[in-house]
């Protein structure tokens, strides 16, 4: 429809709001409660603006003006808040006239009245909407001279955010993003009238989504509170970058000064993570100025571990390896390393004669589906979800775009200025489809509470459940589902749910147009459970979303970068290999494995901090972390991101190209992968892409020819366990170095079923350790009745990824120590 | 009234309680010990207009009668209530609802109150009218929390008329489900504003919804639903039993029927009475009221929301009409009539009904929260501390044309608008007090212990 903006006539689809005209005209308008993303309400009654628009009589023809003989424009008795006004056609809207400018006047004078005068101390100075649109519309000068009304300052809303009352200006964002986006509705408004503030009703924010609130608040209200007090946010260096926490590829922004990370934001990627990003993403970087950081080389000399310079570390590594054949050496890479540094790792153990290299974890199987895959847009819009495994953990991200299918608004349509203000289509307290989303595991998750129909099946029932589900879908006569005549009693256990709702979902599935399955670490722990979920997916002709354990693990696959033999790969190759070079693994927590490396002829650790392993290594590297580097990571969607190094103060360390270009040259040898550009050449031939050049939402690589399958590696069959490695938004690793992290959750938990608290005279929030799988974990007890008996849940490490386990319940112990390494 | 010609003293519109034809049939009741029970409504009358409708007449029938009488709502807005009966969708199965405003907040108004004291079920049977027009088997009413009797009659006349089996799957025999329930308000004019009472029904925070959609399209929990005032249901009764010819044959062209009126402030005998639409303020203040006990100075014609009017001749023999009301700068309302005394300074009278405005705010949007329930107040505060000066006036002024139109809801406009009556009709007392430190007449401190 033509719409007129000022002196701008433009052609807008139908539906789009006045506001979204407005900036697409290249005009403005300011607004506080509009968020990309989000309902539109009208209540900061910024965003107000005179319109007109010509009427239809009783025929269904214009009324005309008798002077111009054009359309009459009948100006609406008030001015209109263009957030919540949908263009019609002919409408005239003006922005610029000085009634308009009043109002604008007005209503940023109405907003300041309560507004403390907080900008010398608040951290929000500088990236403020309140104090630019002031600047913008206001009159510079506060004619309220009575006392403004006080509320609490500093409010401890939870370990990650604090939050000032008074600076409030009831815009609804933060409501309303948690009532919209993850669900958890955790805040609300309390009181009425000029005493209304923010609040809640638990202790506490529960959800692994609250930081959003930060970056959309539009005042100083709510802050972040690892970052508070720690920078004017002009004096920031903003790097954007791609989060390397889990395998979604969100796209965040880094603020740093000094030389020091005070701040992780998420940053736009609309086909990813749109504007949000989880908590762990977003306030689990303080490990990366903790003060004990790697800042040089260390070379074991006379026993003990003595700082060294890169070019003394490398001649030292390559005297030791002097002598030893390829079989004698290992090499193993953390699988959030970039895919240069996959090439570099590669080209190293080339130059070494060495198939043993691995990425850790990797799962028994593939990460990359072998049919069909789904990206992040096909799950946004999918009628028909099945997941496995906890996804709100996983992948956050992924749950969200869960959320974004349930409720039912496909992803708008990119404009002008980027996403739409006010998206007309979306409504406060929208109604979720539950019905198109089933969630299977084996402890009650925080995404079952939404769904349609949520199943619980017995851990390390991954198998059992899928081929019980595929019988039913293949069986029968032309493709209907086989019926519960089809189906042994062991079939019909494995379900966890009774048959008719088993039958519905597969029906469901199956007449859904864009349906999807997903699953993780559960699925991919065994290569059968894999299989099986594969084959299902195929027989309900549904896309797969693969969650892989780490940010880069598809890429590291994608590559090839991997062992000739299964058992040349990790944690194999620890016991075989004399020499090892492992990077960012600690695999020295089993105790047991801590003596054996000791003894080795040589171990290499690269890694940021002085772990374990490193305590017992010959050499040890200082490794640049997941926000210094700059590299190409591969997302779970297959989609090809950069990664940019921020402006950290690490001392002299290098990540894995960094470590491959010392080692050569003591070597006297050019490896590809010696540095970044070099690792570049090599990408660029193998995928066809240049990764220096990647557009910022990155890009969804699809290759031509079906890859070949790769060696079928580790066949571990279902195993038997009483503790399930879970996965975690946490980094468990870094937890005790991320204090609010650890604040928040009280450490890495041990959650067990009250009858087997009891039968361990457990009490919740008691500190133990506990071998498990050999490796030694410290935990937090947690009592959960929602777990099945006889099956203790335990987070993830990448040295124990996740899986059944089986835990050594007679080296349980309570753990007096002061903690030096967490999980 | 036409002028001209003679006319036919029988085809002239009632206007008057004085006309002999005229009768009042809503508030007859009131009053009266025992009115309040089954007995006594059926014994005068009562559920015959309800079995009408429902055994003799169609849904499309009813709503074409309530149409022909010209009823318009009289919750405030003066909606005709046989056009928003017709705003309902065709049945398409899901759950269709009749809510009546029994929220009654706007000072001056109290009618509904003694209407559901002592004569619930004229609005039980006006809903069962109402549930049958539009298609509704659920009537919710939603009744303000402090109207405890209210509310305990109405639950004692619905429990009766269950037990009756007049309310309930086979209402009256006539095989057609309707049933209601009451819920308790908690203490919040906003949520007499249409879509904040429906989130308020919902649970949720009584902040008022966007419109469109309207409550026909998506109303309570998304449903079809129609809204309207008590005395709207209670005045389709008779609509009903006497037709729709009466009732328009009461009235001015623009505003028809029987209404219930109510007058407060320093008169003889405040109170509701029934007039019919077209009465004018005299009547009611002088004739029905018996006129004020001391000099008055103006009067709020339908509640303190409506613009307050001097007290002249001309303003007392307006009829009380919405057409006549618009006219004068003011609005009827729910011609709850508040009598201003001479004697009361009026910036201390407009200060106690701004906080009242200032505490009901519900706080959503930026005009009415910071302007009408923080600043406005406050300036008044100064004003009514002697501190006041002229360039606070100008400033008033200035904040109230902000406020006007620039709100979510009519919250805001009904702050404004009175205060800049007071500013028109009464401007020299406000300068009286900033240029003496003092009022012109004796102020309110009730508030002040």
């Amino acid at each position: 429809m033509k719409v007129h903006i000022n002196d701008v006539e433009l052609d807008l689809p139908q539906g789009t709001s006045v506001i979204d005209a407005i900036f697409a005209a290249g005009y403005d308008v300011p607004y506080f409660c509009s968020q990309e993303y989000m309902s539109p309400v009208g209540a900061c009654r910024m965003c107000l603006a005179r319109i007109g628009a010509p009427r239809k009589d009783r025929e269904g023809g214009w009324i005309l003006d008798e002077a111009t003989g054009e359309p009459k424009i009948f100006t609406f008795p008030t001015m209109m808040a263009t957030c919540t006004t949908q263009v019609m056609e002919g409408m005239v809207v003006d922005t610029l006239s000085e009634d308009v400018k009043q109002v604008q006047n007005g209503m940023v004078e109405f907003t300041l009245i309560n507004h403390p005068l907080d900008c010398p101390v608040c951290d929000k100075g500088g990236a403020c909407e309140l104090q630019d649109r002031s600047y913008e519309y206001g009159s510079g000068v506060s004619r309220f001279e009575f006392d403004k009304r006080h509320q609490e300052k500093h409010h401890r809303l939870s370990d990650l955010i604090t939050l000032d009352r008074e600076r409030c200006i009831h815009c609804k964002r933060c409501v309303r993003y948690f009532e919209e986006v993850p669900g958890d509705s955790v805040l609300d408004f309390i009181d009425r009238g000029g005493h209304t503030y923010i609040g809640t009703l638990d202790e506490g924010l529960p959800s692994n989504f609250t930081g959003n609130i930060t970056d959309i608040c539009p005042v100083g209200a709510l802050l972040d509170t690892t970052s508070r007090f720690r920078g004017r946010n002009w004096e920031y260096q903003h790097t954007r970058t791609t989060g390397m926490d889990d395998a979604s590829g969100s796209a965040i922004m880094v603020d740093g000064r000094t030389g020091r990370i005070e701040r992780v934001k998420a940053a736009l990627n609309p086909d990813v993570n749109k504007t949000w990003i989880d908590d762990g993403t977003r306030f689990g970087h303080e490990y990366v100025d903790a003060a004990d950081r790697l800042e040089t080389p260390l070379v074991r000399k006379n026993g003990e571990l003595q700082p060294a310079s890169w070019e003394e570390a490398a001649a030292f590594v390559k005297d030791r390896l002097a002598g030893m054949s390829g079989k004698d050496v290992g090499i193993a890479l953390r699988a959030d390393a970039t895919l240069e540094e996959g090439v570099a790792a590669k080209a190293l153990a080339e130059a070494l004669g060495t198939g043993q290299l691995d990425v850790a974890p990797r799962p028994a199987a593939s990460v990359i589906p072998a049919q069909d895959p789904a990206a992040f847009a096909d799950l946004a819009t999918s009628d028909g979800i099945l997941v496995v495994g906890d996804v709100t953990e996983e992948v956050p991200i992924a749950d969200l775009r869960i959320k974004d299918a349930m409720r039912g608004v496909t992803p708008p349509e990119m404009m002008a200025h980027g996403v739409p203000i006010a998206d007309l289509r979306l409504k406060e307290h929208p109604q979720l489809k539950h019905d198109i989303l089933t969630v299977a595991a084996p402890y009650r998750v925080d995404l079952m509470k939404h769904a349609g129909l949520a199943v619980r099946y017995p851990a390390g029932g991954e198998t059992a459940l899928f081929g019980a589900l595929t019988k039913l879908a293949e069986g029968g006569e032309e493709g209907q589902a086989a019926g519960a005549g089809s189906l042994d009693e062991g079939e019909r256990a494995a379900l966890g749910m009774g048959v008719e709702d088993a039958t519905a979902l597969v029906e469901r599935l199956k007449a859904a147009e864009n349906a999807v399955v997903v699953y993780g670490g559960f699925v991919l722990a065994t290569k059968v459970a894999a299989d099986a979920a594969a084959a299902f997916a195929k027989a309900v002709q549904a896309k797969v979303l693969i969650l892989g354990p780490m940010a880069d693990s598809y890429g590291l696959e994608l590559l090839a970068v991997g062992p000739s033999h299964e058992r040349y790969a990790y944690p194999e190759m620890l016991s075989a290999a004399r020499a090892l070079i492992l990077s960012n693994l600690d695999p020295a927590r089993d105790p047991d494995r801590r003596q054996a490396l000791k003894d080795k002829d040589l171990l290499v650790v690269h890694d940021s901090f002085l772990t374990e392993t490193a305590q017992v290594a010959d050499v040890v590297l200082p490794a640049t972390t997941v926000f210094e580097k700059d590299g190409t990571t591969v997302s779970l969607e297959g989609r090809f991101l950069s990664v940019h190094a921020a402006p950290v103060d690490a001392g002299e360390s290098r990540d894995f190209v960094g470590l491959v270009g010392a080692l050569g040259e003591a070597m006297g040898q050019r490896l590809e992968g010696r540095s970044v550009r070099s690792a570049r050449r090599v990408l660029r031939k193998r995928f066809e892409l240049d990764p220096a050049e990647l557009p910022p939402y990155g890009v969804l690589y699809r290759p031509k020819a079906r890859r070949q399958a790769r060696v079928a590696i580790r066949t571990r069959e279902a195993s038997e366990g009483n503790l399930l490695i879970v996965p975690s938004m946490l980094r468990i690793e870094y937890l005790d170095r991320n204090p609010h992290l650890r604040q928040l959750s009280g450490g890495a938990r041990l959650r067990l079923h009250p009858d087997d608290a009891a039968a361990q005279a457990l009490k919740g929030g008691e500190r133990v350790t506990l071998r498990v799988g050999g490796v030694l974990r410290r935990a937090t007890v947690a009592v959960d009745a929602g777990l099945t008996p006889g099956v203790m849940l335990l987070p993830c490490l990448p040295d124990q990824p996740v899986g059944l386990e089986q835990a050594d319940l007679s080296t349980l112990a309570r753990d007096d120590a002061e903690l030096e390494v967490a999980g | 009234m036409s002028a001209g010609a003679s006319q036919d003293l029988a085809t002239q519109p009632i206007t008057s309680r004085r006309d002999p034809r005229y009768e009042v049939v809503m508030y007859r009741h009131v009053g009266v010990e025992g009115a309040h029970t089954l007995d006594y409504y059926r014994s005068h009358g009562g559920y015959e207009a309800a079995r009408k409708a429902l055994a003799e007449m169609s849904p499309g029938q009813v709503i074409d009668e309530v149409k022909a009488s010209k009823l318009r709502g009289r919750g405030g807005a003066g909606f005709p209530t046989g056009v928003k009966w017709s705003f309902m969708p065709p049945v398409d199965g899901r759950q269709r609802l009749l809510v009546v405003n029994a929220d009654e907040s706007e000072p001056g108004s109290f009618k509904d109150r003694y209407i559901m004291e002592d004569d619930p079920h004229q609005l039980i049977e006006g809903m069962i009218i109402g549930c049958y027009a539009i298609q509704a088997t659920k009537g919710m009413i939603y009744i303000r929390g402090e109207y405890v009797k209210g509310y305990e009659r109405l639950v004692g006349a619905i429990r009766e008329a269950r037990d009756a089996g007049i309310l309930g799957r086979d209402a009256l025999g006539t095989g057609i489900e309707v049933d209601i329930t009451v819920h308790r308000g908690a203490g919040a004019y906003i949520c007499g504003e249409e879509t904040a009472l429906m989130n308020s029904l919902e649970g949720l925070r009584g902040n008022p919804r966007l419109k469109p959609p309207f409550p026909a399209q998506a109303g309570v929990y998304g449903l079809p639903t129609t809204i309207n005032n008590v005395t709207t249901m209670t005045s389709v009764v008779h609509i009903i039993t006497r037709g729709a010819a009466w009732f328009a044959s009461m009235g001015t062209d623009d505003s028809k029927g029987t209404k219930l009126y109510q007058i407060s402030g320093p008169v003889k005998r405040p109170g509701v009475y029934e007039l019919p639409m077209g009465a004018t303020f005299r009547e009611l203040i002088y004739d029905l009221a018996g006129g004020p006990k001391e000099a008055a100075k103006g009067f709020f014609p339908g509640g303190s929301s409506t613009p307050p009017l001097p007290w002249t001749d001309d303003n007392l023999d307006l009829p009380m009409t919405y057409d006549a009301m618009a006219k004068a700068g003011s609005m009827l309302g729910t011609g709850g009539v508040i009598v201003i005394p001479k004697e009361k300074d009026i910036v201390s009278a407009m200060y106690n009904v701004v906080r009242f405005y200032a505490h009901e705010s519900c706080g959503k949007c930026t005009p009415c929260r910071e302007g009408i329930a923080t600043w406005l107040p406050k300036m008044y505060q100064k004003l009514l501390a002697g501190l006041g000066t002229r360039e606070d006036l100008t400033l008033m002024e200035e904040m109230v044309r902000n406020t006007r139109g620039t709100a979510f809801c009519p919250l805001a406009d009904a702050c404004a608008m009175p205060v800049q009556a007071s500013f028109t009709w009464f401007r020299d007392e406000y300068e009286y007090l900033v240029d003496n430190g003092q009022p012109m007449y004796t102020k309110n401190d009730w508030w002040d212990a």
